[in-house]
C-alpha cells in the first residue's frame, strides 16, 4: 500500500478568520516504512497525520492512495479505506468506557461484518500482551492496558500501515516503552507500515525515516 | 450491532429509565382510552340488544337520555299514558308491544332497579315463563340479596308490595343482572305510578319493514319511536367526540414524548461527539452512524411502548369505569390497540431520531477528536 501527499496543504477555519494547519506537504508512506514526524506544539503533526490517514480532505493538492485521488472516493468509500487498510492510535485511546476490552477491540470488525469476529479479537488482545483481561472495563486497566487495548483495535483489521499519534504522550515512561516496543515488534513481524507522531526525541530515533514540520511546512 | 446498542444504553440509565417514562405515559394513555372506548361501544350494543327490541316507543324528550335512563332503571320525568298500549299493538306490522316501566326501589331493604312489565317482555326476552306473576330475578341482584326461587320479597318505595320469586334469569353480562323484573302493575303501584309507562318495547313482524311501522308508531300522539341501532349510532357518535378530545390528549402525551426522546438524543449526541469521531476513524461511514442512532431510539421507544401498554393495562384494571354512561362497561382489549399503541411508539422513536442521527452523521471526525 502506498499513500502519498502531493503539494498538500490544509487549511482550518473560514471567512478570513483560520490558519494553515498544513502547506505543500509532500509525503510518501509505503508498506514496510517507519515514520517519525516531529515538531513543536502546533506546527501541523497531527493534522498531517490525518491527512495520511484519510480522515481529513486537503484544502489544495492531492492525496493518492495506491494511485486513486481520495478527492474522488466518496465518504463511504474513504470510510472503507480507513477501515479496511488504515490503523489509528492516539494518545488519549478514546476507548469506550461502556464497553469491555473485548468489545472495544470488536468494533471495527463489528462495522466490517467479519466473520469470526470474536477470535479475531481475542487474538488481536493476545497479541498486544491482554490475554485474560478481555472482560475489563478501561476503567479497570492501566494507561499502558489501554493504549495496547487501543493499538489491538486499530490492528484487528490487519491495516496496512499503522498511524500513531502521540502513542505515549499520556503514558509514563516505563508503559511508553512497551508500548512502542511493542509497535516495533508489529511493525517487524508483519511489514507494517509505522507513522509515528511525537514530540519525544527518544521515540522518533527509533524511525528510519524522519520528517520534521514547523508551521505546517515540511523542512 | 446489537452489544453497541445495549452498551450505549446501559450507560446512562436514569436518563434511558427517564426517556423510557416518557414515551411510556403516552402510550399507556392511548391503550387505556382505546380499551375503554371501545368497552363502552361494546356495552352500550350490548344493552341496547338485551332490550330485545326492534322499536323503541318514548316519551317525547331527549331520546338518547330516555334510552339511557331505560338501560340503567333510572328514574325519568317523562312517560307514556297506559291507555295508548292498544294503539301501538294495532299498528300494523308490529307483533309484540311490551310495556315498560322503571324506576328504583327497596328490595328487602336493598335500593335496586326494578323493571315492571308484561309477558310480552318474557317472549321478547325469551325467559320461557307460563304465567309472569312474581318476580324475575337478574343474576346478580339474586346473589347480592341471596334470592332464589319461591323466596318471598318485600318491594317498596311509595307502596309496599310483597311477591315471590318466580325465576332467577342467568347472567347475561348486561343490565338484565341488576333488575328485578315485577308484572307491570305491581311496579307501578310501587313507583306510584298508575297508568304510566317508561317505554314500549316493538318487535315487529317483519324486520324489512322496521322503517314504515316506525313512522306509523310515531305518528301516535305523545310518542316517539327510536330504532337502537339509531340510539347506538347517535350516542356512538357522542362517544367518539369525547375520544376525539381524549386522543388529542393522548397526542399532546405522544408530542412530549417526541421532543423528550429528541432532546435526549440531541444530548446524546453532543456528549457522544469523542465516541462518534472515533467510530468514523475506525472506518464507520456516516449512513452507519446515522443508522446507530436511529435504532437505539428507536429501541428505546420501543421499551418505552412495551412499558406504556403494562401500565395503560394496569389502568383500566385500576381506574373506576366512570366514562361508561352508567353502564357496565368493562375495558376491551385487543390485538389491534398493542400493535396501533407499538407502531406509535416506534414512530415516535424514529421520528425524533431523524435529526439528532443527521447530526451524528454530520459530525467531522477530526472535529470531534481534536475537541478534547
Amino acid at each position: 500500500m502506498i499513500i502519498e501527499l502531493k503539494k498538500v496543504s490544509k487549511r482550518y477555519g473560514q471567512n478570513g478568520v483560520g490558519f494553515w494547519a498544513v502547506r505543500d506537504a509532500d509525503f510518501r508512506v509505503s508498506s514496510g516504512d517507519f515514520v517519525s514526524i516531529v515538531g513543536p506544539s502546533g506546527s501541523g503533526k497531527s493534522s498531517l497525520l490525518h491527512l495520511v490517514g484519510c480522515l481529513d480532505r486537503p484544502t489544495s493538492g492531492s492525496i493518492l492512495v495506491d494511485g486513486v485521488a481520495i478527492e474522488k472516493l466518496s465518504d463511504a468509500e474513504l470510510s472503507h479505506v480507513r477501515r479496511e487498510r488504515i490503523g489509528f492510535v492516539f494518545q488519549q485511546f478514546y476507548l469506550n468506557d461502556a464497553m469491555t476490552a473485548l468489545q472495544n477491540v470488536l468494533l471495527p470488525l463489528e462495522l466490517a461484518r467479519v466473520k469470526g469476529r470474536v477470535e479475531l479479537a481475542r487474538a488481536a488482545l493476545a497479541d498486544v500482551g491482554l490475554c485474560g483481561k478481555e472482560r475489563s472495563y478501561p476503567s479497570q486497566l492501566s494507561g499502558g492496558e489501554q493504549q495496547r487495548c487501543a493499538i489491538a483495535r486499530a490492528l484487528v483489521n490487519s491495516p496496512e500501515i499503522l498511524l500513531a499519534d502521540e502513542p505515549t504522550g499520556s503514558l509514563d515512561s516505563e508503559s511508553g516503552k512497551n508500548v512502542l516496543e511493542l509497535m516495533e515488534c508489529l511493525h517487524a513481524t508483519r511489514g507494517l507500515a509505522l507513522v509515528i507522531v511525537t514530540h519525544d526525541p527518544s521515540v522518533a530515533a527509533r524511525a528510519k525515516t524522519h520528517v520534521v514540520i514547523h508551521d505546517g511546512r515540511m523542512q | 450491532m446489537n452489544w453497541i446498542l445495549r452498551a450505549n444504553l446501559k450507560r446512562r440509565k436514569a436518563r434511558l429509565a427517564l426517556t423510557i417514562g416518557g414515551i411510556a405515559v403516552g402510550v399507556a394513555t392511548l391503550f387505556a382510552l382505546l380499551s375503554f372506548s371501545a368497552g363502552i361501544s361494546t356495552a352500550l350494543e350490548r344493552e341496547l340488544d338485551s332490550l330485545g327490541a326492534h322499536i323503541i316507543v318514548l316519551p317525547i324528550g331527549c331520546p338518547y337520555s330516555l334510552t339511557l335512563s331505560l338501560m340503567q332503571g333510572a328514574d325519568t320525568v317523562e312517560y307514556i299514558d297506559e291507555t295508548s298500549l292498544p294503539q301501538f299493538r294495532a299498528v300494523d306490522n308490529v307483533q309484540i308491544a311490551a310495556p315498560v316501566v322503571v324506576g328504583r326501589a327497596k328490595v328487602n331493604g336493598t335500593l335496586t332497579p326494578i323493571y315492571g312489565t308484561d309477558m310480552q317482555t318474557s317472549q321478547l326476552k325469551s325467559w320461557n315463563l307460563a304465567t309472569f306473576d312474581g318476580a324475575v330475578v337478574g343474576s346478580k341482584v339474586a346473589t347480592d340479596l341471596k334470592l332464589a326461587v319461591g323466596d318471598t320479597i318485600n318491594v317498596s318505595l311509595y307502596a309496599p308490595i310483597t311477591t315471590q320469586v318466580v325465576k332467577v334469569l342467568p347472567v347475561t353480562g348486561g343490565r338484565d343482572d341488576t333488575f328485578i323484573f315485577l308484572p307491570l302493575a305491581d311496579a307501578q303501584k310501587v313507583l306510584a305510578l298508575q297508568g304510566k309507562l317508561s317505554a314500549v318495547l316493538v318487535r315487529t313482524a317483519d324486520v324489512s319493514r322496521v322503517s314504515e311501522t316506525r313512522t306509523a308508531l310515531g305518528h301516535i300522539m305523545g310518542v316517539q319511536a327510536i330504532p337502537p341501532n339509531e340510539v347506538f349510532d347517535t350516542l356512538v357518535g357522542i362517544l367518539a367526540t369525547v375520544r376525539q378530545t381524549m386522543i388529542l390528549i393522548a397526542g399532546i402525551a405522544i408530542a412530549v414524548g417526541v421532543f423528550t426522546t429528541m432532546n435526549t438524543m440531541i444530548m446524546s449526541v453532543q456528549e457522544r461527539r469523542r465516541e462518534i469521531g472515533l467510530l468514523r476513524a475506525v472506518g464507520a461511514t456516516r449512513h452507519e452512524v446515522f443508522n446507530l442512532f436511529l435504532t437505539e431510539s428507536v429501541v428505546v421507544s420501543a421499551i418505552g411502548g412495551v412499558v406504556g401498554l403494562g401500565i395503560g393495562y394496569l389502568a383500566t384494571l385500576l381506574l373506576p369505569r366512570a366514562s361508561g354512561m352508567g353502564l357496565d362497561a368493562p375495558p376491551q382489549y385487543s390485538l389491534a390497540f398493542v400493535g396501533i399503541c407499538l407502531l406509535v411508539a416506534i414512530t415516535v422513536g424514529a421520528v425524533s431520531a431523524v435529526y439528532p442521527a443527521m447530526m451524528a452523521a454530520r459530525i467531522q471526525p477530526i472535529r470531534a477528536l481534536r475537541e478534547l
